[in-house]
């Protein structure tokens, strides 16, 4: 007889009220999401993120776990986004000389590419009849997440639909962005990178320098480029707009 | 690596700062990214606890976002019912943007062709 052992419900009570729980979910889904990544040989399809919502998703709801509590473990996680942010001054400072000679088609497919990312998903989806909480998950789906999410948070848009039409966005541009690039023809590495970095930011790029080293190195240029202008451009547009 | 830390967080902190005061508009570490770009051209380098920082921020960016990315289970039923649309939408607009940035770095590049 152990008459000091506590019954299992009093850990659990006590497991749950901390945010261990919730860190722990959150590292260990996203390790189980890496390892899958790395056994399909990095395709886009088994994404980390995707896998690691999955996850947690299903053992919420099996643990019965609302998602207010979750979070509230889970904020310590959720708070290093802004200082990944101002992080990203780095590789875009390394990036920089890349630009040399190329500053113009640069700045034209930012540019283009940015307002086109933006215009054809919000009018594509009004124009489908989605409700307003969707399209403003749409504004800023084609930067890096943590910006866009950031950007959401100040038009008053969901942080979380974009989180999840952007990491959606990355995937798909991840998946189709080939076969894009062939039909129009684009052969050079840096245009290849380039053009997909603005469109489908951090997964894209991790594509991108899979494939080839250059495309990769303007993937993440333009990730990071696209990132800064969009969350400068973006929320001025929007406010002026309406 | 807490040097770097530290550096980083105090350029976090003033952009927080100017976002709430002066420009409202733009997220603080949006700020704080373009003003610690700014310190790294006029310094010339990147200093090892900052690189390292960034190093580790940028190999598992991805694990950030899943915290907030799974509130989707509050959205599931209005995500459900416009399912379709939200699929076209974000289909479209991906095609649409490789494209049109392809497109326009092609036909600006000189020539067309970078060969030497």
């Amino acid at each position: 007889m152990r008459p000091d052992l506590p019954a299992i419900h009093e850990i659990w009570v006590y497991l749950s009220g901390s945010p261990l729980l919730a860190l722990i979910l959150t590292l260990a889904a996203y390790q189980i999401g890496v390892v899958i990544y790395e056994r399909t040989q990095l395709n886009p399809l088994a994404n980390p993120v995707l896998i690691a919502v999955t996850l947690i998703t299903l053992a919420l709801a099996a643990l019965d776990m609302p998602y207010a509590t979750y979070f509230e473990g889970a904020q310590f996680v959720h708070f290093l986004l802004g200082t990944a942010t101002v992080s990203l001054a780095v590789p875009i400072y390394k990036g920089l000389p890349s630009l040399r000679g190329r500053l113009l088609p640069l700045s034209a497919a930012l540019l283009g590419g940015g307002a086109t990312s933006i215009v054809s998903a919000v009018l594509l989806a009004r124009l489908l009849g989605a409700d307003e909480t969707i399209v403003g998950g749409m504004y800023a789906k084609s930067l890096t997440a943590p910006i866009a999410m950031g950007v959401a948070e100040r038009v008053g848009a969901s942080p979380t639909l974009t989180a999840v039409f952007t990491v959606t966005t990355g995937i798909l541009g991840a998946a189709l962005g080939r076969f894009v690039l062939d039909a129009v023809r684009c052969r050079e590495w840096w245009q290849r990178g380039f053009a997909i970095g603005v469109a489908a930011h951090g997964i894209g790029t991790s594509r991108a320098l899979s494939v080839h080293p250059e495309a990769g190195a303007y993937a993440g240029l333009a990730m990071g480029l696209h990132g800064v202008i969009g969350a400068i451009v973006i929320p001025w547009a929007i406010s002026a707009l309406r | 690596m807490i040097d770097g830390l530290v550096r980083i967080l105090v350029f976090q902190g003033i952009g927080e700062i100017v976002a709430k005061f002066i420009v409202p508009l733009v997220p603080g570490p949006v700020i704080g990214l373009v003003l610690l770009l700014a310190y790294l051209a006029w310094r010339g380098s990147v200093p090892e606890g900052v690189e390292l920082v960034s190093a580790g921020f940028m190999r598992y960016l991805g694990v950030l976002f899943v915290p907030a990315a799974v509130g989707v289970v509050l959205f599931w039923p209005h995500l459900q019912q416009q399912a379709l649309a939200i699929a076209i939408a974000l289909v479209g607009s991906v095609v649409a943007t490789v494209a049109v940035a392809a497109l326009a770095a092609k036909l600006l590049s000189r020539s067309g062709s970078d060969a030497p």
